[in-house]
This record gives C-alpha cells, structure tokens and sequence, in this order.
C-alpha cells in the first residue's frame, strides 16, 4: 500500500473526483495514470479498468490491463485460444449470453440473460443504498442479487422477483414473508474467504437501525455460528431444504458452500438434497472485514474447485441437472469466462461490484466509519456518499462491458452460446511465467 | 484386562496379512447422517416391527443403502439346532457373483472351518417386487461352524499364545479369515463378488443398495425373531454404482455398528489403526468406528465403561464433576486413545452377542458435543424393550408394531430420555442388555453401569387389576358436568382405580361425545388426563394414556361418520371440507399424508387456513415435519392441536397462530419463530427455537442440546425440566425488563406418581448462555448449583422486583397449562420462599467495548 503523503492527497482528490463527477475529470490529475491501490490479485489497474468499465459500459482500449491480474496463478495464468481472425463469427452475429437456473425437471424456469447475477452481502456489511443500487441493476438486467444475512430492507421489496433470500447459520432477519417474497432461496454454510469460521458483524458497523434489522442488541458484534446448528449431515440438509420449500414451494434453493478438499461429496449431496443451484466459493472472495488469516489461507482456489466439482458430477451422470455457480475470486468479464470454460455454469459477483461503485481495496470494511467510500458501511452519513440510482448506473454499465467482452469472446472461440463454453477447457491455454504457453 | 503379551502377539498375528495400500486420507465414500433404529427385548421379537419405524424414517436415507444386524436369533431361521447357533461362528457371506460361492467354499471357509451347517439365507425371488429397489441385493448363504483344531493349535504355536488364550485366538482367526476373504473378493479385484457381512456368534447382518426395511421384506426377516435388532438407512453421496458392502451395518467381532453422522478424523483413526496392523478395506467412516471398538473392547478387553469413554471422552467441566480416580482412568485413556476417538457429529448403535452368557446387548453412544439427534426408550411390563433410534417418533411406531399383535406390549413407552453426550451424569451412552436366561430379562444402564428402570410397583394395562381401595368410575350424570370439573374428579379418583374403572369412565366420555356439540368437552377432559402428570395410582401413566390415546383415536374416527357443525373431518384422500364456520375444528387424520413434500400435511394445513379454517386438530400424526410452517404472518386465530407423534420442525416461522403439541417435540422445533404461542406437552429436541425472535413458548419437559441457539428479538420461553447443554448460546435478546426475551428455566420434573420435584441441578451442562449479549435466563436455583464455570459471557445477578413481575404471569400461564403450581415453584424444601431466593437472573455481563462510532452516533442524535 502506497501511503507517502503526497500519494495520499492524490487518492483524497481522485475519489472525491471520481464519486461526485465521475471520471471524465482525470486528465486534469496531471500524472498520468491515477494512484489506486491494489494487490497482486486485484492490481491498480484492473481496479482502475473497472472504475472505467463502470463509467464507459466498455473495456478501456488505451491499453490499461483489465482482464487478469499479476497473481501469477490461476485466472491470471489463463487465457483463451481464439480462432484466427477468418474463422471468428462476425462481429455482429448474435450470441447468447443466457443461462438457466434450473435444470432439473422439476419446479418453475428461470432464466438469466447474463451469465452472473449478484452475491450475498448483507444489511450491516453494506449499505442499504448499495443493496438498492445492487437489486436495481439486478431489475435492469433481469437477474438477482442476494440479501446475504441481515435481514430484508423494506425498500428491496420493490425488487423483490430480483432478490435472492439468504438464509445462512445466523438466521438474522428471516422471517416467513422473507422467505416467501424470494424467487430463489440461498443457503449460505460457509464463505470461502473464511470457511468454518462463520459470520462476524463487529459491533461499530451493528447500529442501532442494523440492530433493529436483526432484532439484536445495538452495538454488539454479531456472530453467525459455523455450521447451521440444525444441520450436521446431508440428511439434515434436505430436511432443511424441505422447510423452506414447506413455506416457499415455488422458490428455487441454492446452496452456497465454501471449498474444501471434499467439495465434490458436498456437490453430489446438495445434488440429492434437492437443490438447483450449488453455489461454490472460492478462497479470493470476501470484503475487508473477512480476516486476513483466513482470506486465501483456508479454501480451495476456485480454479481448482470448478473443474473438480464439474467433472465430479460428470461422473456421477447429473451435471446436467444442476446449476454451478462460481464465486470468490471472479473479477472481470474474463475471469467470469475462464470459469464457465473451467466447468461452471456461471459465476457470483460482489467485490467487482463494490469496486465499480468505488471502492479502492484499501480493507477497512469492518469498521463502523471505515469505508471511505460510503459501501462497507451502515453509518447515516457515510452511507449517503452512494446514491442508489447512481450505484445502480455504475453497476449497470459494469454489467453492459461484462456483456459485450463476453459476446466478443464468444465470437472470437466461434461459439454462439455461453452454455457451449462450459467445461471447454480444451479452449483455454495455460501461461508460463516466462511468457511462453501450452494449451 | 488382558496380558499385554497376548495383546502384543494378536496384533502382531496381523502383520501376516500384511496390506497393499497406505493409510488412507479420506473415506471413499461420503455420507451424512442416517436413519437409525436399535430395539433390544427381554424375549425374541420379529423382524417385522422394524418395518414401520424404518419406513417412516426414509427420508432420512437416500435408498442407496440400508441394512439390518440381528442378535440372539431363533436357529429354526435358519434349519439348524439351538447348539450349533450358540457354539458355532455365524458366517454370513454376501455372494454378489453366485459362482464365487465354490471359491469362498474352498479357498477361504474349509482350510479354516469345521463347517457344521450352511444354508442360504432365502430373499425374494425377483427383487423388483419391491418398488424402488433398483440393485439386485446379493445372495446370502450363511455358514456355521468352528475353527478347526489343527489350524487353532499353528496359530497358537506360531504366535506363541498361551493355550489358555484359545478362545482369543479362534476369535483371531475368524477376523482374519474375514479380511483375507473380502480384500481378495471385495476391496481389491475390481470386480467386486463376496464378502462377509458378518462372523459373530449368534449375530446376523444384512445389508443391500435399497432402504433397511426393504432388507427386511427381501430377506423375509419379517418372521425372524431375534432379542436385538438394529437398523439402518444411509444417505451415500458419492458413487453412480452402489454397493452393498458399503452399506451399515460394520462388523466387529461379536458385533455390529451402525452410524449415524460423519466424522473429520477419518486419517488420524486411520493411522492409529495402522499402528496397530488394522487395515480398512470398505473406507468408510463407519468402518473404522467399528474396528477402534473392536479393538478396545476384544483384544485390549477393556469393560465398556473404559471403551466408551476412549470413543467419547469426557471434557470440560464435565471431567472436573468426575470423582478423582476416574479421571486419573479416564485421563490416561484419553491420552492413549485420543486418535481413535471419532471428531464430529455421530451417534452410534452397536448390536453384541455374548453366546457364552447368554446375553446380547444393544448399546447407544452420542458424540461427546451431542451434534447428532437422540433418544432412548423403555418399557416394561410381562416383557420389557429399550428403544435407542435417531427419531422418536421412530420409536413410536416400532412400539405401536409390537403392541399391535403382541399383549405384552402397548404402544407408549415408559421412559423416554436423551443421552448427554461425553458427560458425568450419564456418560453420553446406553446399555440394554438382553438375557434369554430364565425367560429372558433386559437390564438397561448408562456408561457408569447406573440403572435406569421403570417403576416396578405400577401395573401395565391388564384385566383383573384392583387397587386395594377401589373407587367407582364417574356417573354418567357426572361425566355431563364441564370439562375441568370431569377431569379434577376423574383425576382425583384415578389413585384408586384399576384399568376396568378407567375404562369405564373413558367409555362413559365416548358415549357423550357421540353429540357433536358435546365433543369440545369430552376431548378437552381426555386432553387434560393426557397432558397432565396426574397420580394414576397402581396402573402404569403409559397405560392409563394409552387407553385415553384409544378413546380419543375413536372420539376422531366418529368424527369422520358423523361431522357436525362443531367438528369436520378430513384424510389426505378425501375430499376438502367448506368450513361451516371459523369455529368450527377441523379433524384431520395425518396418516395418508407424506412426512413432507408438496403433498405433506404441512403444505394442507397452510391451503386449508387459507380455505377459511381456523381451528385444526392433527390425528394420528406420525413423523409429520413442518406442522404449522408456511402460514405466514398474521396467522393470529389459527391453533392447530397435534397429537400423535410429531414431527421435526414443527411451528417454525410461526407468526402468530397458536400450536399445542399433546406429546413430546421432535428436533429443530420453532425455528425463527416470530410471534404466537406454542406449548408442548413433553421434551423437545435439538437446537429448539433457533434464531427466534419471540412468541411465547412453554415447555413441560426438557429441551436437548443448543435450545434458543442465535435467538434474537423477544421469545419468552418456560421450560420446566432443563436442557442438555449450550441453552441460549449467542442470545441476543435485548434487555429482557424492556421489551426483550427471556428464558424461566424451572430444573423440576414429574415422577411416575404425578409429584414435582427437583432435578439434581437445575442446568447440568458446561456452557451455559454463552457468548450471550443480549435477552436473560430466570432460573430457579434455590440451593445454589449453578456456578461461574458454566457461564461464558453471563452474570448471575439478583432477581428484581421488576424481574418477578416479568416472568410471574409466565408463571401462572405455566401453572395453568401443566398444573405446576407457582407456590410449588416457590418451594424450597417444602417451604415456600420469596421469589428472589428461588429464582435466579443471568443476564449479559454487558462488558462490551464502547466503539468512538457509538458515541459519535450518541452525539449525533
């Protein structure tokens, strides 16, 4: 992290810059290229590259890096064969970028017109303009985003066929009604930043209105426990899946799990349990707030996880039946492809999305007035630095870059269909650190 | 104990067998928690009274693998002498591949065995009679004999054992016959032909790719008499291809296990195991439980206190209550043995067969953190059975099988209890043992040997039983007068009635029943008789309630030929009823219904309510999940009234409407209940009233593990006996003297003769509102036992005036659904005391660190 003085002015003024009159003012910063902070993982450019995707609804073409970090591993070693120029469908053939939600024979359709839709994040751990600004980009783009654990704002009930319920080991803010009014139902048994380790909400950002969400005690850290106490097995499991269907029968269920060694066995029993959507986290996920030693540290790479759920369930002879959804560690348009490539049926997004409305990665998400950016953060005056309407237009354009990078890489693998580049590894190429690359 | 030399020498036997693959890391298969059941008889009972339980447990399976063990067998099963059953090794052989049956014959049985008798044991001839079974199950033929003496005396000669080991070593060399014959025919060749499903004397196991009781239809063991009987569905997770050898029930030596749960140690058992030249072949989880056991018990020949302990051992402040030469045993067993005690949620089920004593026991062990359901049961009367089995309602209905076509049985059992996981108090564990001596005895004690029994001096339901001062039954004019008034005075007489006089009496309330308006009276006397500890004198409380059980399943079938104004009827098979008006109850007769699912009871009882019924009376429940679920808010004027055996989470979500359960809860009871009321007449399971947020809640008995876990808002709840451990961890219920919620924890119990009095400690466990920050515990803890130690984030403070003004109309509300008094509360000893010697708070410490945010927002405002 760049902290001299000078730097830190600099970051003052962009963001001030950047939250009130958007980008177009960068060329008067003087210095080239804007400070921003960054990781290895999440490097300044591809944060820059979003704050752009989010602003121009395209990928930036003056040669700022926004498809893969310097991690060197992982997404960031991948990369796609496409065909020669010749070969490629025309730019202006049309592609799909529509996934279903539900593959089993059974319950009501869902279809998704991109292949993402929005991740957990709960009331307490975010705003609730940031939810808003998230269900109203859900609404535009006629897919979801998830309550996560702390309850249902009021005002996200406008947006309800776009809102997915997250129950998770805490049961903060689920009700009966909240169950009801979801289209999907997400079972959240662990997060891949920290497996195991459950939820935390320190007790600055559990305010007296987040409190009041949750029906907790103001100003007390809050704490999910890890595992769901009336779940030790996967027989409790689909019991707890027929409860909730019991009072949502139309809702589809997924499953979010972290990525241990034995994520396949977690699969294959979600699978029988019931469920659509199996929802894997991968360790590159998580604000802030999650802790640092457990960040990376604990669950499988989502690189990993993919390939190994996908061809389990090839195995088993049921990939077809079920929805694989990726998260933890999915950046850009890119990274969203390289998955589906490596076996998914699409992936979650939710620190892309912060960082389209603004935030820096600089970690102080736990922090009641932490967030300088007004995301991670329940307090009333910070949280007015993010109007919904404008959150929503950020993420929006995010989304329409996503979009047409996606349509362009499908043209350029000669595929029509997103849902015929899932598993398609034979389509990736692996790159050594040297430069060079097999396929 | 046994010589460590010998000890030395049987493990070392094994090295010969040497093994092909290194410790394994992982099981190969995945599963979570099963559907289990164990039934033990002081006389041999059939196989077929399994069937139901099991069939009401399916959805704890997936029907990829079910079996059963079986223990103290009727040798004409099996065409052979009771001589050759108790002398000889009972050698079950699963012959997958028919044709392997010359090669287990010849390569693996008669170089060792003296073969006495073999039969096959016969199953259906097409297995697709039974609908769902997609797995041919495999052809079993069952060998017995003894080793022969030529082999026996090499093995002692080449081994060095004493001659005086002799029965060590034939037990030795069946064991190893075994693995040699299943790592040749199972768990090496890639096709998979034979292997043992068990080689214990007087013991048998069956097991297929289907659910346990299928076992029983296809092997037609439903005539099978045996003293104990396990069974067993498993929910596998992995494998397009099922096999039966994956299947439970494991084999020990003597004994069978079956499992329900999974655990995270697998490798680290596994190496211990290693160590010891035991070697897996089946790599499941419930493979190496069984073998650590067989280990413990046969070749260290530690007693089953010592081998239960070094499963589940003892922690925390549990092992500080120990008497000190205990813990000097049990800390040196933990050292040892600490890598072969299974880490995560199980419960096991273990069938045994001691031949020389004549004795066959049926043993249950939790896991020392209580993670998986429970419960145990007894009866007695001219016989006797104990229950141990994930369900209780599985329970039930293996009670109501017996009691059906068997007068030594009746369908509610005496004693129902959850066993406390690793504790001082019980030890987590259950023993049942069995005698065929003398007609046959079963004895049941807890880990530490400790009796748990039946009061001897009560009567079970019989003709011709007369307390000495006989009283006679209510007049019908009497039986006329209002409901409270017929049941003060039927239960005023009923100490001295016998079973003709209470018959009468009930027949009396039948006969005025038959009017419609006259229903809500007489099913409200028979409800209280039911749900009221009352002094029944000389005849059992199980038999007095099954008989009141009777009546009120006639009272609700009448219902049915007869519907009035006052009372409709309904089944899942007919047709839907208008209501006639929003008073009217709807009786619906749950028996037709799925367990869950679209079609479930549940899922009727919410379209009904929207249909304009407000009041429902479940009939016949049996396992029924989500009762009252799905109502939505402002289900307020609803009340549902259960009876029977309900079912798991029941009254979760409840959001206004009012349930009564007239029996025990099952597990995960009212879960994120928000408002409404719910009383249970009984015990309640695990993890009740997880992430609450109000109502009010009552309790007669105790909850298990985890009660009010991530409770927030306002739920005020009275439990009258206690919890097993960790009651109202992360309670978060604002400040309980200003709008928040609370717990009255009572510690009081009914004995056999409808007398309150106090438990041994009003909380036993160790962890005791931890981690609390909000909402309080009232807990009546006159003499003081609740200590420091059992608090973690919790202050003891002294009861308030405002305190007792809280919970005393709690109280009264308690006193008048249970008929326990509040002056009975409030007496110590026989002496009634101010409420604030009585009753105790504990209440956050309210130590938390006052963030520069909140006192900025202080500012603020």
């Amino acid at each position: 992290m760049t902290t001299d003085s000078t730097t830190f002015d600099l970051l003052v003024r962009k963001h001030r810059e950047a939250l009130h009159y958007g980008f177009h003012t960068w060329p008067t910063l003087a210095l080239g290229m804007p400070p921003a902070l960054g990781d290895p993982r999440w490097t300044d450019e591809l944060i820059l590259a979003t704050w752009r995707q989010a602003e121009e609804s395209r990928a930036p073409a003056d040669g700022l890096e926004f498809r893969v970090g310097r991690s060197g591993g992982g997404f960031d070693r991948l990369d796609f064969k496409t065909l020669p120029a010749e070969s490629r469908l025309q730019a202006t053939a049309l592609v799909d970028l529509a996934i279903p939600l539900n593959r089993r024979g059974f319950d009501r359709e869902v279809e998704i017109p991109v292949p993402w839709y929005g991740g957990g994040m709960s009331y307490g751990s975010v705003s609730e303009q940031i939810m808003l600004a998230r269900a109203m980009a859900a609404k535009e783009w006629r897919t979801f985003t998830s309550t996560g654990e702390g309850g249902y704002p009021p005002s996200l009930a406008a947006y309800s066929d776009h809102v997915i319920t997250q129950i998770a080991t805490g049961m903060f803010g689920v009700r009966e009604e909240t169950i009801q009014w979801a289209p999907i139902l997400e079972f959240k048994y662990a997060q891949g930043a920290k497996p195991g380790l459950g939820g935390h909400l320190l007790g600055s950002k559990s305010t007296m209105t987040v409190a009041r969400m949750r029906e907790s005690v103001p100003w007390v850290s809050l704490f999910s426990p890890f595992p769901f106490h009336s779940v030790y097995s996967v027989e409790d499991h689909k019991k707890h899946i027929d409860w909730v269907k019991t009072v949502n029968p139309a809702a589809l269920i997924s499953v979010k799990v972290s990525t241990p060694n034995d994520v396949d066995m977690v699969a294959v029993g979600s699978y029988y349990a019931g469920a659509h959507i199996l929802h894997i986290d991968g360790g590159y996920g998580g604000t802030g707030a999650a802790p640092q030693i457990a960040k990376k540290n604990i669950a499988m790479p989502i690189e990993l996880a993919i390939p190994k759920v996908h061809r389990f369930l090839q195995q088993e002879g049921i990939r077809d039946e079920i929805v694989l959804m990726a998260s933890g560690g999915v950046r850009t348009a890119y990274d969203i492809a390289k998955a589906i490539a490596l076996g998914a049926d699409g992936c979650i997004l939710g620190t892309s999305e912060l960082v389209a409305m603004g935030c820096t990665r600089c970690s102080n998400c736990e922090r009641g007035r932490g967030c300088p950016f007004g995301l991670t953060t329940t307090d009333p005056e910070l949280s007015e630095l993010v109007q919904p309407e404008w959150g929503a237009q950020r993420l929006s354009n995010l989304y329409r870059s996503y979009a047409g990078q996606l349509s362009d890489l499908l043209r350029g693998l000669g595929l029509k269909s997103i849902r015929e580049l899932r598993g398609r590894t034979d389509l990736l190429l692996y790159r050594n650190g040297d430069g060079g690359s097999h396929g | 104990m046994v010589d460590p030399a010998t000890v030395e020498r049987l493990l070392g036997s094994r090295r010969q067998l040497g093994t092909s693959s290194p410790t394994p890391l992982r099981p190969a298969d995945a599963e979570g928690g099963c559907g289990v059941i164990g039934m033990a008889a002081s006389v041999p009972v059939a196989g077929r009274h399994l069937l139901q339980a099991l069939a009401q447990m399916r959805n704890r399976g997936n029907g990829k693998g079910g079996g059963i063990a079986a223990a103290g067998l009727d040798p004409v099963f099996f065409g052979t002498t009771p001589e050759v059953l108790e002398n000889d090794y009972l050698i079950a052989v699963a012959l997958l591949d028919p044709a392997a049956k010359a090669e287990v014959e010849s390569e693996f049985l008669e170089p060792v065995y003296e073969i006495h008798h073999a039969a096959a044991v016969p199953g259906l001839s097409d297995f697709r009679s039974l609908p769902g079974l997609d797995v041919a199950p495999p052809a079993v033929h069952a060998y017995f004999g003894r080793v022969r003496p030529d082999v026996l005396q090499r093995f002692l000669r080449e081994q060095q054992l004493d001659p005086r080991e002799a029965a060590k070593a034939e037990d030795e060399i069946v064991y190893q016959t075994t693995y040699r014959l299943n790592r040749a025919l199972y768990a090496s060749t890639g096709e998979k032909r034979a292997f043992v499903l068990s080689h214990g004397k007087d013991l048998l196991v069956l097991k297929m790719v289907g659910y346990g009781d299928d076992v029983v239809r296809f092997y037609r063991l439903e005539d099978l008499c045996a003293r104990v009987w396990i069974g067993h569905h498993r929910y596998p997770t992995k494998g397009r291809v099922w096999h039966p050898g994956g299947a439970h029930p494991f084999l020990g030596m003597h004994e069978a296990l079956v499992h329900n749960g999974d655990f995270a140690n697998y490798a680290s058992i596994s190496s211990y195991l290693a160590q010891r030249n035991i070697h897996p072949l089946f790599l499941t989880d419930t493979e190496v439980a069984v073998q650590v056991f067989d280990l413990l018990h046969r070749i260290y020949g530690y007693p089953l206190e010592y081998v239960i302990e070094a499963m589940a051992p003892t922690t925390e402040r549990d092992f500080t209550l120990l008497p000190p030469e205990k813990q000097r045993i049990y800390r040196a067993l933990q050292a040892i043995h600490i890598h072969a005690s299974p880490d995560g949620p199980w419960f096991f089920l273990i069938a045994q067969s001691k031949t020389a004593e004549r004795l066959y026991r049926l043993i249950g062990i939790t896991d020392t953190s209580m993670l998986r359901p429970q419960v145990f049961a007894l009866q007695r009367g001219r016989a006797a059975v104990g229950f141990a089995a994930s369900e209780r309602q599985g329970i039930d209905a293996a009670l109501a099988s017996l009691a059906a076509e068997d007068s030594r049985f009746w369908p509610r059992a005496d004693l129902f209890w959850n066993a406390r996981g690793g504790s001082h108090t019980d030890g987590g564990a259950f023993l049942f043992e069995a005698t065929a001596a003398d007609g046959g005895a079963l004895v049941c004690t807890d880990k530490f040997g400790r009796r748990i029994d039946v009061d001897g001096s009560k009567r079970p339901f019989c003709s011709g039983f007369r307390p000495a001062a006989a009283d006679p039954a209510l007049s019908s004019a009497e039986i006329g007068l209002p409901a409270e008034t017929v049941f003060a005075e039927a239960s005023r007489r009923l100490p001295r009635w016998g079973y003709e006089e209470l018959q009468s009496f009930l027949d009396g309330l039948e006969g005025r029943a038959r009017e419609d308006a006259e229903r809500t009276p007489v099913i409200r006397t028979l409800t209280l008789l039911l749900d009221r500890r009352v002094p029944t004198g000389g005849m059992k409380r199980s038999g007095v309630v099954w008989r009141i059980d009777e009546t009120l399943a006639r009272i609700f079938d009448d219902v049915r030929e007869r519907p009035g104004p006052t009372y409709a009827w309904m089944s899942a098979e007919s047709a839907v009823p208008e209501p006639a008006s929003p008073e009217q109850t709807l009786v619906i007769d749950a028996r037709g219904y799925p367990p869950e699912g679209n079609g479930s009871l549940a899922r009727a009882l919410v379209d009904l309510a929207s249909r304009g019924f407000r009041r429902f009376l479940v009939a016949h429940a049996r396992g029924h999940r989500f009762l009252g679920a799905g109502l939505g808010p402002g289900s307020e004027g609803i009340s549902i009234d259960v009876y029977g055996s309900s079912g798991d989470y029941l009254a979760s979500g409840l959001d206004g409407a009012e349930m009564v359960v007239h029996g025990a809860g099952q597990d995960q009871l009212a879960q994120i209940m928000k408002s409404g009321k719910l009383v249970v007449h009984g015990d309640v399971g695990q993890t009740f009233l997880y992430g609450s947020k109000g109502g009010h809640i009552y309790v007669l008995g105790n909850a298990a593990g985890r009660p009010l876990i991530n409770a927030v808002g306002r739920p005020r709840v009275v439990i009258n006996g206690t919890c097993l451990d960790y009651l109202a961890e992360s309670f978060m219920a604002g400040d309980a003297l200003q709008g928040g919620g609370f717990v009255v924890l009572n510690g009081v119990a009914f004995d056999e003769d409808g007398e309150i009095h106090d438990l041994p400690a009003p909380y036993p466990g160790g962890n005791l509102f931890s981690l609390a920050s909000g909402g309080a515990i009232y807990a009546r803890d006159p003499h003081r036992l609740l200590t420091e130690d059992q608090l973690n984030g919790g202050a003891f403070t002294a009861l308030s005036s405002a305190d007792w003004e809280l919970i005393r109309p709690m109280l009264e509300e308690n006193e008048r659904l249970f008929g326990i008094p509040l002056r009975r509360l409030l007496s110590v000893d026989g002496v009634e005391r101010p409420p604030d010697a009585v009753f105790r708070k504990i209440a956050p410490t309210g130590l938390k660190a006052l963030m520069p945010e909140e006192a900025w927002v202080h500012k603020a405002k």
